[in-house]
């Protein structure tokens, strides 16, 4: 009896453990919104292949797999997606029996498509109706055929739609039963405790006792006598007396079940539903219990503790709610009260009837004798050809649209006759993979056809923990998958040394009164001084920054870099290996001289640099400035951990000019003229600006070559800017290169904007390859660009590293705007105009909701969501080393959660991965458009444009017509 | 030299300040039901800013004849005739152009303005673009109406004018719940406090004669009990536009809406526009202890409060909101003791640091990185004691305010509920009966 009664209390306990386990996994996986690092919504469904985990992550999560399929209905008649990617879809959907006759003498093919194109699955019948007396329905474009299918259906059989509404909690079934919802008191309640208890702050008091956890914090404050929420009135004595027993969150997690009635097997799922119910939270719970460092409060969080404090409330509510109205707040109890799914309207029926028959052309009068059998078989493929299922054929229609011209494009590029220049290049600009990067990057090299571009990821090799000037603690700058080994400061030069004490610590107490001023305003009597003291002041400031964005702000830089300019810098990037430096935070400062060199080195043979070097190379790292933004570091750079890579850039420049550096690339086999000098700088995405670092140490031989550069590039961000405002709906069409420039740094200070940029937007492709193979064409900054030699890396050593970092990241990017764009609301995070900073962790909606986690609805407006599409030059043999050896890549690939093409480097044969093996696939043999200019091509429309090559962008070139 | 007297121009500028923005807001609505031509969203927001700059001008150029640039100005009641004229009853369009509401209005118009500039970019692309701006124009002209009313009825249409933008704007995503039951908060508060001000229109009429405001000034020849009452009712309806105690459980709420509307009516003007009527209504609060006394609790009551509440609320918006009710609640106190020159002052001054503060407050983040270097002050919470639970408890719950009202709430509800399960009952009943007989 005695070990019966343990073992049951085992077997409860692993279901809890187990429920939360799984919660963790599945919850989003958000840190504080500070920094803002893109990854896979659905990373826990990432071991599943890429529609099945879609479809049950979403299940669980309450959201949407694909697009709503009216929203695919739209972009096919846009002609985003064309009758014939739908048809490739089709074939490649692998329906069995596709050819097989159906009644109606319908093909399920046939049957399947008109599923797809055709809104006749409705579930609005009041609409359907309106829309006949209207005459707007589309079925009012036959009415005889409409007469006869609701005639046919009405004598049945009937179709019965599979009851999706998800049973799981006590709330599934008391809002079906059109009770009050008891979540909302919970919600409110919980948003207030979770925010004090997180808050880093914001508030100028937290959550009393926060430091012994949450469970102990809330029940200490109601056990102090705080009022629960009215229908949750009882929670009081249930804290009180946790408080008391000191209970543990397990204890509390069990206790609350049973008095719930949930049964011995119905806990995990129960349990994990629960967690689900408010992911927001409970996700940032989840989210700091495993990453501590990112918890700036002093009480450890725990997703357990957050499910106990949720359940004693939720458990009261339930119980008030269940009892006025009238109905068993056991679980078990409670399911059979479930009501029956609503009887379905016999229009519904007709009208998918009318869509078959229109599909089959068949009269009114065949209708009307279609027998029982036959009706039934067609409500049947109707259930094969879900919504789901159709969705999946949409993306993939939609994918296969994509695909079809840029891999024409690549191999119509790879049949041109570029003449190749031995001459050396004027200057080589290192930028990174990032698709934003794509349109400035081709602007350059139509500007000066002998300047050659890369494409590196954005943290130039340089994995370290940045500590900037005045920055306190050391942040990652390298891919969230690498932990960084060391740690670089930015220190003030020996003679900037006094003015940057000064003004350090004139900084630091104008930011404390600041600080104060800002506290003070929220106070009683500090309100009332401060208001009279600075409200005209206010209000000044107001109309400068709403009417002036621009001028207002470009005023203050000057004043402050004429008054109190930035001291001069360096970084402290190379350490002197005599063994008696101390760490500080326990990390190496600065790489020894043979990691530098062999960082230096490892980023130069990854792109395929290692010879020919010109007497400039600018490194450019990326970042994005916005202002009123707490979505800001999202736009940052992705392979620096959602930070700005001009540290890194910086860095790897002036390791690379180090002559002890230099030496060492020698033995190495890399020979860097004695007159090429490299210069790092960041490339803001926001409003294009190009910034220098450590001009000071510029060479007088080397100062024509950057001068020559940077004239090139000045032209070359106005262009890139010209080329990414054409997609703000409030720029006007036609700017001049040099208004457009100044449109974009007004959007970058505009306190009202919720677009400084589209950020990653656009994405859809990542090229893996020589530059070579792809300069030239138009790729409307849609394609990640990865500079990879196949023909200098003999053990796919290289590749595996490019791959083991583009594909994370890429995939990470991709799949968080895919997510964010089909499902906005759960997936994402709706609309920015609403949205509240709260406990400087997130945002949410009003003053007590959830946390808000993904993508803000005006960052993916644009987005056309599917999967990455991959191409690499490189065999599929490589590409399948490379899979072996590393499992992330593996998983992404062969779960389809990326599209992978590869490219052969020799023959320039396509393989397409699909269904776990490489197969053929042969480009369209099309003409590409040949243009003079990239704004011939773009310059006219704010929609998407297909690839096309510009010609001056080529740098030797063959003559050619106005195609290829 | 007097054929271009100030008067004259008053008599003209007042209703062109009043009219201008509900004028635009009615010409965009009549060109999209109309269907003549889609105004699009840079049509529709420029007509309104048209409007708005109207109206500001129109303020504007009053404000200075007021204050006598052009010359000294003679009266300050612009009596228009009656609107309404029933028996003894009428609805008089009287507007009165002194220093107060001309400042009042310029605040308003101008706030107005800026948050309609700041929109135009805010909002772009938003589905209920247009629902704003025309929101935006109802709003204004309401604004205006209150600030230059000479008489309670035409006021009071300002007021409501107010009172139900507000509560559109804080249900403007109305596709959710929460935006949804938070505006029924608000438009539920207003209701029930507006019964006051009717009650106290009513009273005014009836007892002094006239809804002028100067009628008002006579409130001292009334019984004392009789002007206490009005005052009182008066008072209600400042307590339900201002969000004071017990009635401010909607002002958090109110944080559902769009920042820039958020920014305007929470930090700029419709919190302010209850201390407007309770200045307007300064000879009734001037002659009864009994209102100032109340007045001063109130006020001073929510003060503490929401300055209580501010230091535990986590988010940028809320905590705003709270801070601003903090001085709305002081500006309540020292206008019921007579201060009314500085309330005018603060009333102003406030507004615009509010204002400033709610359109930067998405930058909230971005300010706390920035000024990291002046250390972090993140209070200790060791070993609290129950007091300082409860304290905290009490700011964080809000004092429950809420919840108590909907317990009184509670058996009017559950009243209604009976009545209308009667009501149902009786139909069937009746439908049987038809079907029985046909």
């Amino acid at each position: 009896m005695e070990s019966d009664h343990a073992t049951t209390r085992g077997v409860e306990a692993d279901a809890i453990d187990r429920a939360i386990a799984r919660a963790h996994g599945i919850l989003p996986d958000q840190g504080p919104i500070g920094v803002f690092i893109h990854h896979n919504t659905l990373h826990a469904f990432q071991h599943l292949p890429f529609h099945q985990g879609v479809e049950e992550g979403a299940r669980q999560l309450g959201a949407l797999p694909y697009l709503p399929l009216e929203r695919y209905r739209q972009a096919h008649q846009a002609g985003r997606i064309t009758a014939r990617d739908i048809d490739e879809a089709l074939d490649e959907a692998v329906i069995p029996g596709a050819d097989e006759r159906l009644p109606l003498g319908l093909s399920r093919r046939a049957l399947w498509r008109m599923l797809l194109v055709s809104p006749v699955d409705v579930d609005d019948a009041e609409g359907l109706r309106y829309g006949l007396r209207r005459g707007s329905s589309l079925v009012a474009s036959d009415l005889p055929l409409w007469e006869a299918a609701l005639a046919r259906v009405s004598r049945g059989p009937r179709y019965t739609p599979v009851d999706e509404r998800p049973v799981r909690r006590h709330r599934d079934v008391l809002i079906a039963c059109m009770t009050v919802d008891p979540d909302v008191p919970v919600t409110h309640e919980l948003a207030v405790l979770c925010a004090g208890f997180l808050d880093q702050g914001q508030a100028q008091v937290c959550l009393p006792g926060r430091a012994q956890g949450f469970l102990a914090a809330v029940s200490g404050l109601y056990a102090a006598g705080a009022q629960a929420p009215r229908p949750c009135r009882g929670a009081e004595q249930d804290f009180h007396r946790i408080a008391i027993e000191q209970t543990s969150a397990k204890a509390v997690i069990a206790a609350a079940l049973d008095a719930l009635g949930v049964d011995r097997e119905q806990r995990e799922d129960y349990l994990l539903a629960t967690a689900l119910a408010l992911p927001g939270w409970a996700g940032m719970f989840s989210r700091l219990e495993c990453y501590p460092a990112e918890n700036h409060a002093e009480g450890a969080a725990s997703l357990a503790e957050f499910l106990a404090v949720r359940l004693v409330l939720e458990r009261h509510a339930i119980e008030s709610v269940a009892s006025n109205a009238s109905l068993p707040s056991s679980w078990t109890a409670l399911l059979a009260h479930m009501p029956a799914i609503p009887e379905r309207a016999v229009e519904l029926d007709a009208c998918l009837l009318w869509g078959f028959a229109r599909a089959a052309a068949a009269t009114p009068a065949a209708l009307s004798e279609i027998p029982d059998g036959d009706l039934a078989r067609l409500w049947e493929e109707v259930h094969t050809c879900s919504r789901v299922r159709r969705g999946a054929i949409w993306l993939e229609a939609w994918e296969a649209g994509y695909r079809r011209p840029i891999l024409a494009a690549l191999a119509r590029r790879r049949r041109l006759p570029e003449l190749s220049s031995t001459e050396r290049p004027n200057a080589q600009l290192l930028f990174c993979i990032d698709e934003r990067e794509e349109s400035i990057r081709r602007s350059i090299e139509e500007l000066d056809p002998a300047i050659e571009t890369f494409g590196v990821a954005g943290f130039f090799g340089m994995a370290i923990d940045y500590v900037a000037l005045y920055e306190q603690e050391p942040a990652a700058h390298c891919p969230v998958v690498v932990v960084p080994g060391h740690e670089v400061h930015e220190s003030p030069l020996y003679t900037a040394q006094q003015w940057h004490n000064t003004r350090a610590a004139m900084r630091s107490r104008l930011h404390g009164l600041e600080r104060t001023v800002g506290e003070w305003s929220r106070t009683l009597t500090g309100g009332a001084g401060l208001s009279l003291l600075l409200g005209p002041f206010a209000g000044v400031a107001a109309i400068a920054r709403i009417l002036a964005p621009r001028s207002s702000v470009a005023l203050h830089q000057r004043l402050k870099s004429a008054f109190v300019p930035r001291p001069d810098t360096l970084l402290g990037g190379l350490r002197l290996d005599l063994g008696d430096d101390q760490p500080a935070y326990g990390k190496p400062m600065g790489f020894t001289l043979p990691e530098a060199i062999e960082r230096v080195a490892s980023v130069l043979r990854t792109i395929g640099l290692t010879s020919g070097l010109a007497p400039i190379v600018i490194v450019l790292g990326h970042g994005s400035s916005s202002l009123n933004n707490p979505h800001e570091s999202a736009h940052d750079c992705g392979a620096c951990g959602g930070r700005r890579g001009g540290a890194n850039a910086r860095l790897f420049a002036d390791l690379a000019n180090r002559p002890d550096v230099r030496d060492g690339l020698r033995a190495l086999g890399i020979a860097l003229p004695a007159d090429t000098w490299f210069v790092g700088a960041l490339h803001d995405t926001a409003d294009d600006a190009v910034h220098y670092f450590d001009l000071r140490a510029l060479p007088e031989s080397s100062v024509a070559a950057f001068e020559q550069t940077v004239v090139v590039v000045e032209e070359a961000r106005r262009q890139s800017a010209l080329e990414r405002t054409r997609r703000f709906i409030d720029a006007p069409l036609g700017l001049s290169p040099e208004r457009a420039l100044r449109h974009a740094e007004a959007r970058a200070t505009h306190l009202a904007q919720p677009r400084p940029e589209y950020g990653h937007c656009t994405n859809a492709a990542a090229i893996v390859g020589r530059r070579s193979l792809t300069r030239g064409l138009h790729l409307d900054r849609r394609a990640f660009l990865i500079s990879y030699d196949p023909t200098l890396d003999e053990d796919d050593r290289v590749l595996e590293r490019i791959l083991a970092a583009v594909g994370p990241v890429g995939a990470g990017i991709s799949l968080e705007y895919y997510f964010s764009s089909v499902d906005n609301e759960r997936f994402g995070c709706g609309t920015k105009l609403p949205h509240n900073v709260t406990g400087l962790i997130g945002i949410m909606n009003g003053h007590r909701g959830d946390l808000r986690t993904g993508l803000p609805l005006q960052m993916v407006e644009l987005h056309e969501p599917m999967r990455l599409l991959m191409v690499v030059d490189a065999s599929p043999a490589a590409l399948l080393r490379v899979a072996g050896r590393q499992a992330e890549v593996r998983e992404l690939v062969v779960n389809e959660w990326v599209q992978l093409v590869s490219v052969d480097p020799e023959t320039g044969a396509m393989h397409r991965f699909k269904a776990g093996r490489f197969v053929p696939c042969t480009p369209d043999d099309v003409a590409l458009p040949v243009v003079r200019h990239s704004s011939d091509w773009h310059g006219a429309t704010r929609e998407f444009v297909p690839p096309a090559l510009v010609l001056s962008g080529l740098r030797t070139v063959a003559p050619i017509g106005d195609s290829l | 030299m007097t054929d271009f007297a100030p008067d004259t121009l008053i008599r003209i500028a007042l209703p062109i300040a009043i009219a201008a923005p509900i004028v635009s807001s009615v010409v965009v609505g009549l060109t999209i039901v109309g269907r003549a031509k889609d105004p699009g969203e840079r049509g529709v927001a420029s007509l309104l800013e048209a409007g708005l700059a109207i109206s500001f001008l129109a303020s504007a150029m009053s404000a200075l004849l007021v204050a006598g640039a052009f010359g000294p100005a003679t009266s300050v009641v612009h009596d228009y005739g009656a609107w309404l004229a029933l028996g003894r009853y009428e609805i008089p369009i009287v507007l009165l152009a002194d220093g107060p509401g001309t400042g009042f209005s310029m605040l308003a118009a101008g706030l107005t303005l800026l948050v309609a500039r700041f929109s135009r970019t805010y909002m772009l692309k938003e589905p209920g673009f247009n629902r704003f701006f025309v929101l935006l124009g109802w709003f204004a002209s309401g604004a205006q109406l209150v600030a230059f009313a000479g008489a309670l009825d035409i006021f009071f249409a300002g007021w409501e004018l107010i009172g139900i933008s507000s509560a559109l704007f804080i249900g403007f995503f109305y596709e959710r719940d929460e935006p949804v039951r938070s505006s029924m908060r608000a438009f539920a508060t207003y209701r029930l406090c507006d019964a006051g001000f009717l009650m106290a229109m009513v009273s005014t009429h009836e007892l002094l004669g006239s809804t002028h405001l100067s009628a008002l000034d006579d409130s001292a020849r009334l019984p004392l009990w009789q002007s206490t009452a009005i005052g009182l009712c008066f008072l209600l309806s400042v307590m339900g536009k201002s969000a004071q105690l017990p009635f401010s459980g909607w002002l958090p709420r109110a944080m559902e809406g769009p920042t820039p509307s958020s920014a305007l009516f929470y930090g700029g003007v419709s919190l302010h526009a209850g201390l407007f009527l309770m200045l307007r209504i300064s000879p009734v609060v001037a002659v009864s202890p009994i209102v100032q006394t109340v007045g001063v609790l109130v006020g001073v009551s929510t003060a503490i409060y929401a300055s209580a509440v501010a230091r535990t609320h986590t988010d940028a918006k809320g905590a705003l909101a709270h801070a601003t009710l903090s001085q709305v609640g002081l500006i309540l106190a020292e206008i019921s003791l007579g201060l009314t020159n500085l309330a005018l002052i603060h009333i102003a001054c406030h507004a615009m640091l509010r204002v400033w503060q709610y359109l930067r407050a998405p930058s909230a983040l971005h300010d706390a990185h920035r000024t990291a270097d002046a250390g972090r002050a993140v209070p200790p919470s060791a070993n609290p004691s129950a007091a300082e639970r409860r304290t905290y408890a009490a700011a964080l719950h809000r004092l429950r305010v809420d919840d108590r009202i909907d317990a009184l709430a509670e058996p009017v509800l559950g009243l209604a509920r009976w009545i209308d399960g009667v009501d149902r009952r009786f139909r069937r009943l009746l439908r049987r009966d038809g079907q029985a007989s046909g």
